[in-house]
Formats: C-alpha cells, sequence, structure tokens
C-alpha cells in the first residue's frame, strides 16, 4: 500500500462522514444511528473480532495436521 | 406428448443423452445450445403456463410457470450457458453428460408444480453432482464423493417421507407454502430441504466435496444445490420464524471458517454457506421484501460465486495447487484472472456498483424493516468477515503477500476467459443496472439500493474492515493444515460404524447361513429313509424294492389320491 493509497481511502472516509452529518435524515429507524460513524466502528470492531475469535478457535479446536484424517 | 419435451428441465437432459452420440469435437459446442433452447423456453413461457401428465392415479403437475420460477430458472439457464463455456476445453464425455444433467434437473425442481416430480429432479440432482467430484479420479475425491453421496441420499430419503407423509395428511401434492407448523411431515420436509441449503449443522457434505470436485465441476456446483434449496425454501416454508435464526447463524460460521480455512476453494465453500445464510434468514423473515431479497441474492450469488469459482479455479489450473501456503505473488503472472477474481470478490462484498450490493442491502434491509435488529446486526457481522475473507485475505495471499514466489504457471484455455468475463459482466451490469433483475422479481416491494444511507453504510464498514485486515494481516497467512467441522463426528466414526454396521451384520448372515446349512444337512439325512424313524420297532432297514405287492398298491393309491385331490383343489 503506497501512501496515495491511504489517502484515498482517508478522503472517501471523509466523505461519507459529511453524508452522514449533513444528508442522513433516517435517525429514528434503528437505534444505532444515534451513535455517529457507527458503521466505521462496527466495521473496525467486527473485524478485529472476527480474526481473532477465528484464530482463538483455530488455535484450540479445529485445526489440525493436513493428514488427520488418512 | 410433445409438450414434455418442452420442459427446461428436459431439454437439458436430453441434450446430455443426444451429447454421449456426438463426436468429441462437436461435443462441448452442442453443450451450449441446450442452456441457450432451455433459457429461450424459460423466458417465453407466460405466467400460468403448466404441463401435466399423469403417473397411475396421480395428476402431476410436470412443469408450472410463475414469476418466482421464472427467475430462478433464468440465472439456472444462464450459469449452466457460462460453466459450459469455462469448460468448454474438457474432453471428459462422463463430466459434460453429468453437468448437463445437473443443470437439467436443478432446472426440474424449479418447474416442479407437484412434489413428485420435484422429488425425481432432487435426486437426479444429487446423482449427477456426484459425478463432478468423482471425475477428478483420485482418492480423497472418491471418499468425499462417497460421503456426499451418502448424505444427500440421506436428504432425499427425508424429503420423500415428509412427502408422503404429508400426503397422508393433506391429500396434496402440490408444491405451495405450507403453514408454520411442526408436524412430522413438515419437519421432515424442511430437514431434507435443509440439508441441500447447507444449513448448519447440515452442512460438512459442501465444505467436504466441492474443493474436491474437478475445477470446472465446482462451478457448476457452486450454482444449483443450495440455490434450488433456496427456491424450495421460498416457495414452501417461506415466513417460518426457526430460518432467522439458523440462517444467521450460518451467515458468521461460514465466515469465521472462511478466515481459518487456508485452501482457496475451501473458503469459497464455506462461503456459499455463509452467502446462503443470508437468503435462509431473508426466507425466515418472509416479507415481501425479504422474500425478494432472498431471490435476489440468490440470482446475484449465483453471478459472482461462479465468477469467484471460476478464477480460483483458474489458478488451481494454472498452478496446480490451492493452497495458500504455495501461493502468493501472482499478481504479475495472472493479472487478469487477478482483475476477474477482484469483481467476484468485490460484488460478494457487496460494494456499491457490482450486483451484491443490489441484492444483499436488500436482505439486511428487510431485516431492518422488520425490525429484527439483531438479525440485522448478525448479518452485517457477516458481510464484514465476507470482505475479510474473500475480498482481502484470499486475493493478498494469492496474487500478492510474497514476491519471489518462483511457482510455474500453466497458459490457460481462452474458453476458460471468455467464461469469467460474461460472468464479470453480467455481475457489473447489474451492479450498475439492477433495475435489469428487479423487475423479474416475484413479489410486489419497491426497493432502491442507491440511498446515501447505503453508501454511508456500505463504505464505512468496508473502509474499516480493510483497516483491520491490513493491521493484523499476517495473523491471516496461509499454513498446512485442515480445520475439523461437525463432519468429524461422522468421518471418525467411520471404522466404529463400519465394525457395527458391516461387518456385525456380515458376521451376523455368516452364523445364519451356517446353522441353514447344518438344519438342512440334518433333515437330508432323516427324511432320506422316514422309516427308520417312524417306525422304531424294528431293526430291519425299510427299502422300496422288499416291499410287498399290497404295499405297493397302497402306496400308489395314496399318491394318485393326492395328485387328483392337487388337481381339482390346487388349479
Amino acid at each position: 500500500m503506497k501512501n496515495w493509497h491511504w489517502i484515498i481511502l482517508g478522503i472517501l472516509f471523509l466523505v461519507t462522514l459529511v453524508f452522514e452529518f449533513t444528508f442522513l435524515a433516517d435517525y429514528d429507524s434503528h437505534w444505532w444511528n444515534s451513535i455517529p460513524a457507527f458503521y466505521a466502528i462496527f466495521g473496525f470492531v467486527s473485524c478485529i473480532v472476527i480474526i481473532y475469535f477465528a484464530k482463538f478457535i483455530a488455535k484450540n479446536i479445529v485445526n489440525r495436521d493436513i493428514n488427520y484424517y488418512d | 406428448m410433445i409438450e414434455l419435451l418442452t420442459i427446461p428441465g428436459v431439454i437439458l437432459i436430453i441434450g446430455a443423452v443426444l451429447l454421449a452420440l456426438l463426436p468429441e469435437k462437436f461435443r462441448s459446442s452442442a453443450f451450449l445450445l441446450f442452456p441457450i433452447a432451455a433459457l429461450a423456453f424459460v423466458i417465453t413461457r407466460p405466467d400460468g403456463y403448466s404441463v401435466t401428465a399423469s403417473l397411475g392415479n396421480f395428476e402431476l403437475i410436470v412443469m408450472e410457470v410463475d414469476a418466482l420460477s421464472r427467475v430462478f430458472g433464468i440465472i439456472f439457464a444462464i450459469t449452466a450457458f457460462v460453466a459450459g463455456t469455462y469448460a468448454w476445453h474438457i474432453k471428459d464425455l462422463g463430466q459434460q453428460v453429468n453437468a448437463l444433467v445437473y443443470a437439467g434437473s436443478a432446472l426440474g425442481v424449479t418447474f416442479a408444480g407437484d412434489l413428485l416430480t420435484l422429488i425425481i429432479f432432487w435426486e437426479l440432482m444429487a446423482v449427477s453432482s456426484t459425478w463432478l467430484i468423482w471425475a477428478n479420479r483420485n482418492e480423497a475425491s472418491d471418499k468425499a464423493g462417497m460421503r456426499y453421496l451418502i448424505y444427500h441420499v440421506l436428504g432425499g430419503g427425508l424429503l420423500l417421507g415428509g412427502i408422503l407423509w404429508h400426503y397422508m395428511d393433506t391429500g396434496s401434492l402440490l408444491v405451495e407454502s405450507l403453514a408454520q407448523e411442526y408436524t412430522i411431515g413438515n419437519v421432515m420436509m424442511l430437514i431434507g430441504v435443509s440439508i441441500n441449503a447447507a444449513v448448519i449443522p447440515l452442512h460438512t457434505w459442501l465444505a467436504d466435496a466441492y474443493p474436491k470436485a474437478t475445477v470446472t465441476g465446482a462451478v457448476f456446483m457452486s450454482a444449483f444445490t443450495t440455490k434450488s434449496a433456496v427456491y424450495v425454501l421460498i416457495r414452501v416454508f417461506p415466513g417460518w420464524e426457526l430460518l432467522i435464526w439458523f440462517g444467521a447463524a450460518m451467515a458468521i460460521y461460514g465466515v469465521v471458517y472462511a478466515v481459518i480455512c487456508k485452501d482457496i476453494r475451501e473458503i469459497l465453500a464455506y462461503h456459499i454457506i455463509s452467502q446462503v445464510g443470508f437468503m435462509v434468514c431473508g426466507i425466515g423473515i418472509g416479507t415481501d421484501l425479504a422474500l425478494n431479497g432472498a431471490t435476489a441474492h440468490a440470482y446475484s450469488h449465483i453471478l459472482y460465486k461462479s465468477l469467484l469459482f471460476m478464477s480460483t479455479g483458474a489458478v488451481l489450473y494454472a498452478t496446480g495447487t490451492s493452497k495458500l501456503v504455495h501461493l502468493g505473488g501472482l499478481a504479475k503472472k495472472m493479472p487478469y484472472v487477478l482483475g476477474l477474481y477482484l469483481v467476484g470478490g468485490f460484488s460478494i462484498s457487496g460494494l456499491p456498483l457490482f450486483n451484491g450490493y443490489i441484492s444483499k442491502s436488500m436482505t439486511i434491509s428487510a431485516a431492518g424493516y422488520a425490525h429484527n435488529e439483531a438479525a440485522m446486526l448478525m448479518l452485517l457481522f457477516a458481510s464484514v468477515g465476507t470482505f475479510l475473507s474473500v475480498g482481502l485475505k484470499l486475493p493478498y495471499y494469492t496474487w500478492f503477500g510474497k514476491e519471489d514466489n518462483d511457482i510455474e504457471v500453466k497458459p490457460l484455455p481462452k474458453n476458460m476467459y471468455i467464461g469469467m468475463g460474461m460472468a464479470a459482466f453480467a455481475c457489473i451490469f447489474y451492479g450498475l443496472y439492477p433495475q435489469a433483475l428487479y423487475m423479474y422479481l416475484p413479489f410486489d416491494a419497491d426497493y432502491n439500493p442507491f440511498t446515501i444511507y447505503h453508501f454511508v453504510e456500505v463504505t464505512q464498514i468496508s473502509l474499516m474492515t480493510f483497516a483491520g485486515f491490513w493491521l493484523l494481516r499476517k495473523k491471516l497467512a496461509g499454513e498446512l493444515i485442515i480445520a475439523l467441522d461437525v463432519d468429524w463426528f461422522y468421518r471418525k466414526a467411520t471404522p466404529a460404524a463400519r465394525r457395527v454396521f458391516v461387518h456385525g451384520v456380515d458376521n451376523f448372515y455368516d452364523r445364519v447361513e451356517e446353522k441353514i446349512w447344518d438344519i438342512a444337512g440334518f433333515l437330508t439325512k432323516k427324511f432320506k429313509n422316514p422309516m427308520l424313524w417312524l417306525n422304531p420297532f424294528t431293526d430291519r432297514k425299510n427299502v422300496a424294492s422288499r416291499y410287498s405287492p399290497s404295499m405297493e398298491v397302497i402306496m400308489s393309491f395314496i399318491l394318485f389320491t393326492i395328485l387328483v385331490f392337487s388337481l381339482v383343489y390346487l388349479t
């Protein structure tokens, strides 16, 4: 990842924040809509949770040697 | 009678028979004609068109067209064509014939108007798809194919049992939506269909068999079995609340395993479970929007999932391996495949302007509109995992990652690129112009995916998933492992089961056989001359030649009487 890639992603993120705070009228339908940048937080946290959770069960429960069933 | 030949499923099955009679060089091209013919029939039949036939006392509705079956029929026929193009270079008659029968029986299930027709095509689908695993002709695929077949025979048996039970209860064989009542017949049917839909914990056949199917076979398999089951669920079990939670759990279960697995086709196989989870959840919600969402998602899913299986198949074909640990750094060697893969990867992740976006957001919004917020968050959580594993991890460790990989890359046949190109085009086309799909959706529900809310939702989630991936990408590197799943229970139980059900039964029959021989020997010995023990007061052996004449007369008379008696009374 070069620097300009990160800059583009940063700009895109800013655009979504601007949209969220200026255009979005739909604040009632779900409880989480009142949390600013909820989906960004949700995405990041979920991603970390999935990686660590998968790593955990892989290490402790499901991973076996490739010839396990033979 | 002639109408029976115009049923789309039958067209393909007749095609399979004709294919076997053609010389090899025309076969692959002829393969493509039948899906086109089927597609033409699917599109031109009006709503309510039906074909009936009678079997014994039953009046069968072998084909019935409405909006729901039409949209599934269209995508099945299109996929058969696209996958056929991708497999154009294959010269293996067995695979070609079975692929066509498989596609035909999926179409047959789609248009079946009664449950008997449905079960016939259902079983045909199981048998023909098994061939696509066995066609790999190695030990792993032989065994996996057998497990796959046993699992589906079990599922088909449950479905048939359920159908018969349902028929005894209600006297109806129509394929129609059932009220949510957990009667024995309904539950058996639900479990039978759930096996094909890979509902957890009945999903292990999928992750077990698909990675071991042939490169081209997996493309067909990714499209038909689970999606025809989704069709049956939409048709027969809409709004069954249990399905919401099973679906949401499937969606998460699939992505967690996709993060764990280190084989590119296994990642995609687990991802089918996750994606079908979205559909199953939508079916459970059961509103018009949710059912439309499940239908649209099945349609989109077939397109991008076959694209993903085609491009990972291309990697396997070119490099001979599908393990992430051996792959990496292919970006310069296979740039086009990377580009085509990313179209599929972005579609499945539901990024805007790709076709996953227009259908996945519909299912998730339907959960939101139904105020099922737990289900909605579970689905959003699953889509984070989707982007993480299929959109980021898989391409990163296949095409980037290590730069110095000196793995040899075989050139791909042109037709593989054409097949992938067609699917990629469809993914982008429907992403830009969703109306082309929405107009075929069966239920009446307006939906616009291109709202600022959805854009914000999807973009924020994807950007932050990317950030999380980039931070922790080293944790996802490939290693040579297998991940256990609940198939452990039956795979590890095989020796014990064999002892009980094979050797046990064998031994029992051996013993019985021995005893019967003993008894037969004993009886023949005794009855050779019954006078020996019927007349214990003499030690003289009674031999017929020494009978007195009067005794002979009496004996003949008795015999004569028996003969007359049997003539008169027994004839």
